[in-house]
C-alpha cells in the first residue's frame, strides 16, 4: 500500500482527462493500486459528470439524430477488443504498452553504473518521462530541481532525508527540494520520473539562449 | 447562443429535474444493452446530445467538431451499453467519462504511438462494491456541492475541467496572484472531500436505522 499520494490537484486534472501524457500515465499507474486515489478520482469524475450536467444545452442541428440514426445502422456493432500485451507482470497496466522489454532488458543507458536511465516514448516538448535505476544501496549526488519532478517508485525502495519510498509511492518534489536520494541495500530501485521543461531562463537573454522554450 | 439565456429554474427544482433525467437514461441504457433497441438508443440522443455538445464546446469545439464528437460519444454507448452498470455509476457520470475518453482519443487520431484513453483507464477493471444508497446519496452531494460553490471558486474548477489550463495559466487569464487560483481551488477540492465524507456518516446512520 502506498503511503504517498498524488495531491488532489493532479486527481482533478486527471478525471477531467487535462493531464499531459506524461503525468496522466503515472497518476494511472498509482490509481491502479491505490483504492483510496482511485474513490477521490471517481468522486471527481462525478463531479465531471455533474459540471456537465449543469451546462445549458446547446440545440443540435436539425438533422442531428437521423444523421445519427444513420451512422448506426452502417456501424459495425461489435466491438473490437484491443488485449494489451503484457511485458513485465510487476508494472502497471498504463505504462505495458510503452516497454519494449521486461525491465531488466530494456535499454539502459546512463554516464555511472550505479545510476541508468531509459526514456519512454511518452515524452513531450514539456514534460520528460523517465526510468530511474539506482543500483542498491547507491545515492544520486546532492540535487534540487528546477521544475517539479513527480517520481513514482516501479521497483525497490529508496530513502531520502524526508522519508521512505517505496513501490507504488507518489511523490513530488520541487524547486525547494534538496536531497540526495539513496537505493535501499536489498535491490537496485527503479522508479519512474517527469519532470516539467528541465531549464527555465527568464528575462531577454535568458529566452534567447534558452532552447527549450519556443 | 448565449448560453445564459433559457428559463430561470430554481435550484431544487433543476436539482430534481437532473435527477429524473438521469434515471430516464439510466433506463434507456439499460434497454439498449439488453436489446439493442434503437428506439432507445434515439430517446436517449435526443436526451443527452444538447448537453454533451455544450459539454464540447467548452472544451473548445467548433460547431461540426462538436456533433462530430457527441456522435462518436453516442456509438460508444451503443457499444459499451453492457457495461454500464446503474450501480456502480450515475448514467451521467458514464457518459461524461465517455466523451471525456472520446475527445482524448479524437486529439491523437493519428497518433496511435501516444497515450489513448485505454491505457489512462483500462477496461475491466473490476470496480468497488457500492450500493444504490450510496450512488444517489453522493450524486445529491455533489450536485449540492456544485451549487453551493462562490462563483469564483466554481469558475476555476469549470477551467481546469474544460479548458485543461494550468494554475499559472488560470491566474494569467484572470489576472490574480497565482497563490489565490490554488486556494481558491483547494477551497472547492476540501469542501468536496468534506461531503464525501459526511457521506459515509449519513450512510452509517441509514444503516443503522434500517437494522
Amino acid at each position: 500500500m502506498a503511503f504517498y499520494h498524488p495531491n488532489h490537484e493532479l486527481l482533478m486534472q486527471f478525471a477531467a482527462g487535462q493531464l499531459n501524457d506524461a503525468l496522466g500515465i503515472m497518476v494511472a499507474c498509482h490509481i491502479e493500486n491505490c483504492a483510496e486515489c482511485r474513490a477521490t478520482a471517481r468522486n471527481y469524475e462525478q463531479l465531471g459528470g455533474e459540471i456537465m450536467e449543469s451546462l445549458d444545452n446547446i440545440e443540435l442541428s436539425p438533422d442531428f439524430i437521423a444523421r445519427t440514426m444513420e451512422r448506426l445502422k452502417d456501424s459495425d456493432e461489435t466491438e473490437i477488443e484491443v488485449k494489451i500485451p503484457v511485458v513485465d507482470k510487476r508494472l502497471p497496466k498504463p505504462l505495458q504498452r510503452f516497454l519494449p522489454n521486461k525491465l531488466e532488458q530494456l535499454p539502459w543507458y546512463g554516464f555511472s553504473k550505479n545510476i541508468q536511465q531509459f526514456d519512454l516514448s511518452f515524452s513531450d516538448s514539456h514534460y520528460t518521462a523517465k526510468f530511474y535505476k539506482i543500483k542498491a544501496g547507491k545515492e544520486l549526488p546532492e540535487h534540487t530541481h528546477k521544475g517539479n519532478e513527480y517520481t513514482l517508485v516501479m521497483d525497490g525502495a529508496f530513502s531520502d532525508d524526508a522519508g521512505s519510498y517505496h513501490a507504488g509511492d507518489f511523490i513530488l518534489a520541487d524547486n525547494t527540494t534538496r536531497h540526495t536520494p539513496r537505493a535501499h541495500e536489498d535491490c537496485d530501485c527503479i522508479c519512474f520520473a517527469v519532470m516539467d521543461a528541465p531549464l527555465k531562463l527568464t528575462g531577454f537573454w535568458g529566452r534567447m539562449l534558452n532552447p527549450f522554450i519556443s | 447562443m448565449d448560453p445564459k439565456q433559457g428559463p430561470i429554474v430554481k435550484e431544487s427544482k433543476l436539482s430534481q429535474t437532473a435527477s429524473e433525467t438521469s434515471y430516464q437514461m439510466d433506463d434507456l441504457i439499460l434497454r439498449i444493452a439488453k436489446t439493442q433497441d434503437q428506439q432507445a438508443f434515439m430517446e436517449l440522443a435526443e436526451l443527452a446530445s444538447p448537453r454533451l455538445k455544450a459539454y464540447a464546446i467548452r472544451c473548445g469545439a467548433d460547431i461540426d467538431d462538436a456533433e462530430e464528437l457527441v456522435q462518436e460519444c453516442l456509438l460508444t454507448v451503443w457499444r459499451k451499453a453492457h457495461q454500464f452498470n446503474p450501480k456502480t455509476a450515475r448514467s451521467t457520470t458514464w457518459l461524461y467519462t465517455i466523451i471525456r475518453n472520446k475527445r482524448i482519443d479524437i486529439a491523437r487520431k493519428n497518433k496511435l504511438d501516444t497515450v489513448q484513453s485505454d491505457d489512462l483507464w483500462p477496461e475491466g477493471e473490476t470496480e468497488d462494491l457500492e450500493d444504490d444508497v450510496e450512488r444517489d446519496l453522493t450524486g445529491e452531494l455533489v450536485r449540492t456541492l456544485l451549487q453551493s460553490l462562490p462563483d469564483e471558486q466554481r469558475q476555476i474548477v469549470f477551467k481546469v475541467y474544460f479548458e485543461g489550463k494550468s494554475h499559472s495559466e488560470i491566474a494569467a487569464e484572470l489576472d490574480l496572484p497565482l497563490g489565490t487560483i490554488k486556494s481558491r481551488l483547494r477551497l472547492a477540492m476540501k469542501k468536496l472531500d468534506t461531503l464525501a465524507k459526511e457521506q459515509v456518516t449519513w450512510l452509517f446512520i441509514i444503516l443503522i436505522m434500517n437494522f
